[in-house]
This record gives C-alpha cells, structure tokens and sequence, in this order.
C-alpha cells in the first residue's frame, strides 16, 4: 500500500515536472494566474486592441504596463480595478516578457479570423 | 474716307495683326481651360460632399455592428456585410485587417476620393473595435455628373469664347486705330494735294501744246521741252495718285485693246523725257496681241513700268520693250534692286533707291491692276545692272 502510494506521489512529482518544463513562459507566468481570475485574459486582450489598434502599439503598452503596471494606465474598468488592485511589476526578463506578449498576441490576433460571407440578400 | 482694311494694311502689319490674335486665341485657349478645370472641380466635389454625408452614415452603422463583433467576438467571427458597400478595416499602421474589395491601395490621406469609378470613404474610429483605425467603404460611382458638368462646359466655353472673340476684335480696333489714323491722314493728304495739282498741270500742258514753236529760238524750244517733260511727269504722278485714292472705286470699263497701238503710243508720250536722259529704247512688238482690260487702267500699268524703266536707268541707258502673245516685258540697264528689297517692291510707299525723286506708289499700282485682272507681274533684277518686269497674262 505504502509502496502504490509512494510511486502515485513520483508520478504525480514526474507529471509537474514535466509539465512545467513544457508548459511556454506565457502559460506558465500569466494564464496560471489570470485562468484563476473572474476576468479571463482574452477579455483583456480586446481592451487593448480596442485601445491601441495595431500590433506594434499593444504589445508596447502590454510591455510597458507588466513591466511597470499602474492605475492610470490599465485597461481594466474601475470597478473591477478597485475590486482586484493593480498588478505587481513581472519578474520576467525583457526577452521572456516579449515572448510571452507574442504568444499572447498570436493566440488572440484578429488577423486571420475573421470569415467573409457573400453579400447580405 | 477711309477705304477697305485690304488696300489700307501691308501685309507685314497683317502678320501683326495675325500673330496677335493668335497670341489672344492662344491666351483665351488657356483662360477657357483654367476656368474648365476649376468648374469641373467644382462639380467633383459637390458630388463628392454629397457621397460624403452619405457614406459617413453608412460608416456610421458599420462602425456599430464591428462593435457589435467586437464584443462578441469569442463567439462570433463574422464579418458584417452591407449590400450597399463594400468595405475594408486597417489598423493604425495601416495594415489590412478584413477587406470585402480587391482593391489594396488606399489612399489613407484623403477622407474621399474617387478612383476607377468607386468612391472611397475613409472614417477614422475613434476605438478601435478590433484593432480597426481606419474603415473604409468602396460603392460604386454614379458619374452622369461627368456628362451634365462637360456639356455644361462645352455651352458655357462656346458663349465665352465668343464673348472673347468679339472684346478681341474691339481691343484689335482700338489698337489699330492711331495707325489707321494715320493711313487715313496720308491718303487724305495725299488725296487733297491731288486735287490741287490738276488745275495748274492742265493749264501747263494745254498752254505748251498751244506753243507755236516754229517761230522760236532753238534754246526756247530746248527750254519749253524741259517744261513739257516736267509737267508730264508730275501729269503722271498725278493719274497715280488719283488712281491710288479713287482707283477702287472707278467702275472698269473693259473692252479689247490693242496692246502694239498701246505701247507706240505710250511710248511716244515717254520720249521727250527718254531723249533727255538719253535712253535709247528698243521694241519687239507682235502685231494683233489684244486683251480684255480697261485701257485707262492697263495704260497706268504700261506708264508705271516705262516711267520706272526711264526714271531708274542711267544716262545713255538701253531700255527694251518686248511684247509677245502672252506678255509685256520692259527691261531696263538701271541700277536695279537690292535682292533683298525684291520682296517688299510692291508694296505702297516702299522704295528701292531713294536718290530719284517718287512716292513709292508706282509698282503699287501696278500690282493693284494686275491682280484685278488676274495678271502676273514677275520683277527680276541684278543690283547696279539691270531690271526686268514681266507682265503675264
């Protein structure tokens, strides 16, 4: 008994170990939390896009806000930002925090989506 | 009085006058175009504005169902069509994000333009409901404007043009007028002198023909010749001159004359002042050649050319006269024409050699009477040796 317990206790070990080295920077660093939250984080893709437009200018305001995250600068409506707080500052490095907002952005981009349908009768 | 512009104006002042309105043509060609385009631009953009208004209100309702998408957009992709439009969102680099046209170049500093027959509108969001900057709507161009603005064009460019034309032919007129003043105060001049010259000549000539010259001293005889030449010559200048001022306005009278009988007896008439100069003339005159010609008018023609061929000869000079089928010809051993004063002979108050007394009006004439009668006058000449005129017919 004690012996299936103990290899149930280094599988379970082995999968975590595993898991967190194939899991990418973004889900490891923000969907982790962010899947936790009542907000999900594509809603706060779309505020971004919403606000910024083109790909350059929201991965630069999502870099600047994570590096350096204040009130004024949120995307998030008051109420929720008075419910949850600002963030604290990422402890990512400059080349991890772009991969994460690359991935982030290539997961949720409108490019490509959308779907034409032939006129309206 | 004044006569037609034709007989008034040289040829070197029609080029004038011609070069001028072309200059004005030209100007108003150009003033015509200018107003043009800035009407047909005009137009464009009264149509323009109103596709404007038109188009912002269709934006306007894309805009809230790309809004619509936005918010939904987890659960619904696709694009809002209209059947009004076709259109196209671009994010704030300008990178396309859906497009229902082919078209990729949009113009993105303009709000409203026209190209290939569509009309493009480009309205700016305010949020960028899925990244889109920038929505731009295609419907195609309704261009019977185009049709109405140049007929419109076409009527009002045809009255201007001929508004212009009718101020350039009274700006012509004003220009002109110190010069036709002055034409005008010459042949009247010239006209008043006439006038006054026909009395005492006819009393000059009248009263040495009444000469008897048998019972008089042989220096008496010499004397009253030298008179008689002088008062036909100034007779001469005189017929010019009137022929010069009423010439155009006396009715021919045609009738077939005799050229050989003709030349004899103009050149008797020539002969006093020939002999004085001592010119000794030769003839080459075919019998029966006749032509249908006012003979008051082909004798000034036939005195011009002789009187010339006397007047420019030198002293002990050869003139001679040669009549065949088909023409005149006098040629003289004067001191000829300068080539390049050849072209402009025949024009009224030109000269070739001014050291012989003359107003210039003598080939005038001449040209004037040939052309009447569709004769050719062709004048040849070497400088210093010899000068042939031609008369053709």
């Amino acid at each position: 008994m004690d012996k299936s317990k103990s290899v149930l206790v280094v599988t379970i070990f082995i999968f975590m170990m595993v898991k967190s080295f194939a899991s990418s920077i973004y889900e490891k660093n923000c969907l982790s939390c962010h899947s936790k939250m009542p907000v999900k984080i594509d809603k706060f893709f779309y505020r971004y896009l919403l606000k910024y437009s083109s790909e350059m200018r929201v991965k630069e305001a999502l870099v600047d806000y994570l590096k350096n995250p204040k009130k004024e600068k949120s995307v998030l409506q008051e109420e929720l930002l008075a419910r949850f707080g600002v963030k604290k500052p990422t402890t990512l490095n400059d080349k991890e925090l772009k991969e994460a907002v690359d991935e982030y952005w290539e997961i949720y981009k409108v490019f490509d989506k959308l779907k034409g349908t032939p006129k309206n009768p | 009085m004044l006569k037609s512009w034709d007989t008034n104006l040289l040829s070197s002042e029609k080029k004038t006058l011609f070069s001028f309105f072309l200059l004005y043509l030209f100007f108003v060609l150009i003033l015509l175009f200018i107003l043009g385009y800035l009407y047909y631009n005009f137009q464009k953009d009264l149509v323009l504005q109103k596709y404007r208004i038109e188009l912002n209100r269709l934006a306007n309702e894309q805009v809230f169902r790309l809004k619509r998408l936005h918010r939904n957009f987890d659960k619904q992709r696709v694009y809002p069509r209209d059947k009004r439009f076709e259109s196209a969102i671009y994010d704030s680099s300008f990178k396309k994000i859906f497009s229902t046209f082919k078209n990729s170049k949009i113009d993105f500093n303009r709000v409203i333009y026209i190209k290939n027959k569509k009309v493009y509108y480009i309205k700016e969001l305010e949020s960028y409901y899925l990244g889109t900057k920038y929505l731009v709507l295609q419907v195609d161009e309704d261009d019977s404007w185009v049709d109405r603005a140049l007929k419109n064009m076409l009527l009002s460019g045809v009255v201007i043009f001929f508004i212009m034309m009718v101020f350039g032919y009274f700006l012509l007129w004003l220009m002109l007028k110190p010069m036709r003043d002055a034409i005008e105060l010459l042949d009247r001049f010239i006209k008043d002198t006439t006038h006054e010259l026909n009395t005492p000549i006819n009393a000059i000539m009248s009263n040495i023909e009444m000469l008897e010259r048998a019972n008089l001293d042989e220096k008496v005889v010499k004397k009253i010749k030298r008179i008689d030449i002088a008062a036909r010559t100034v007779s001469n200048l005189y017929q010019d001159l009137t022929y010069l001022t009423l010439g155009h306005k006396i009715v021919s009278y045609d009738e077939m004359v005799d050229l050989k009988k003709l030349l004899c007896e103009r050149l008797e008439y020539f002969s006093l002042f020939s002999k004085s100069k001592k010119i000794k003339i030769k003839t080459e005159l075919k019998e029966g050649v006749f032509l249908k010609i006012d003979i008051k008018k082909v004798t000034k023609l036939i005195d011009n050319l002789l009187s010339n061929a006397i007047k420019y000869n030198r002293v002990s000079g050869n003139i001679k006269v040669t009549l065949a089928n088909n023409f005149i010809e006098i040629a003289d051993s004067g001191m000829g024409i300068p080539q390049e004063k050849l072209k402009f002979i025949t024009k009224r108050y030109t000269r070739a050699n001014e050291s012989v007394g003359g107003f210039g009006i003598g080939l005038n004439i001449v040209m004037m009477i040939a052309n009447e009668y569709d004769l050719k006058v062709e004048i040849t000449s070497k400088e210093g040796e010899w000068t042939k005129v031609k008369v053709f017919w």
